[in-house]
């Protein structure tokens, strides 16, 4: 009998095997819903950490150093898998991948004793790929009058392909007096790391 | 929590004061979840032009000047939004 000639119907259940079924007969569409469960995905976000200056300063921190210390607030999510470490505001990262760094920065205006009654925020995200020079890879400016709050954030995706090497670290650059926020119950000055991929 | 000015922008905590005595982040708490007076430090460092350097400021004030300073901070607040 040709092998052609059998009906489906005709097979039971256990003849076909798994060495039996080719890799090309398995399609993406061949896969059911709930087929594919979470233990079976290596797809998705499996790092996420946040860190968060605890202690106002006024004028430049070039780059912040101290006061940082990871969220540890009511209800916070993280560290989703392992946690970034710090040491004097260099960031280390816990794997090779690609992360997205979320650098926010919550000021307030000098209070106008200086003369000058705007200020003005620069922050700035700062990468190393060799542990010793940093580059300027993302900036945010922002500005107020004196007395009044205001908020920056940038977005940097680094390609972290070697954790000895590959850091970063924030820079404040303000132009008079003005103070930069921080807080050690909930986030004004903070930074959001996510791991996307594989680098 | 440390509110260091309050919802009208009133001066409301030490570290207001002392953030404004020097610039950088040349001051750090030893419990940061509980900033009194006790519990203020120097920082061992400072970030300058891109380098970690050593703190420039050795002394601490004195918990009499900072208090001081956080009164006079606040009257001049009242004065200038009719508290």
């Amino acid at each position: 009998m040709s092998k052609t000639a059998i009906p489906t119907a005709g097979l039971a259940d256990a003849a076909v095997t798994t060495a039996k079924i080719t890799d090309a007969n398995i399609t993406t569409a061949k896969i059911a819903d709930d087929a594919v469960t979470t233990a079976k995905s290596t797809a998705g976000i499996t790092m996420v950490d946040q860190w968060r200056l605890t202690t106002d300063f006024t004028g430049i921190a070039n780059p912040i150093t101290s006061n940082l210390e990871q969220n540890d607030s009511s209800g916070n999510g993280v560290p989703l898998g392992s946690s970034m470490t710090q040491s004097s505001g260099v960031f280390t990262f816990p794997s090779t991948g690609i992360y997205m760094i979320i650098a926010n920065l919550q000021g307030r205006g000098n209070d106008g004793s200086s003369g000058v009654t705007d200020s003005e925020f620069r922050l700035t995200t700062k990468v190393t790929t060799d542990n010793s020079s940093y580059t300027e890879v993302a900036f945010n400016g922002t500005g107020m009058a004196s007395g009044h709050y205001c908020a920056t954030t940038s977005h940097y995706i680094f390609d972290v392909t070697d954790t000895t090497q590959c850091k970063c670290s924030f820079r404040v650059f303000v132009n008079v007096d003005a103070m930069t926020h921080g807080d050690s119950g909930k986030n004004e000055t903070h930074f959001t790391f996510i791991r996307l991929g594989d680098t | 929590m440390t509110i260091s000015f309050d919802e009208k922008g009133r001066p409301a905590h030490i570290e207001c004061v002392l953030a404004g005595m020097h610039r950088g982040q040349w001051f750090t708490w030893t419990d940061s979840k509980n900033k009194i007076y006790a519990n203020l430090r120097l920082s061992d460092k400072i970030g300058v032009d891109g380098n970690i350097v050593d703190n420039t400021v050795t002394e601490l004030p004195t918990e009499s000047a900072v208090n001081a300073k956080l009164v006079e901070l606040q009257n001049a607040w009242d004065a200038a939004n009719g508290g």
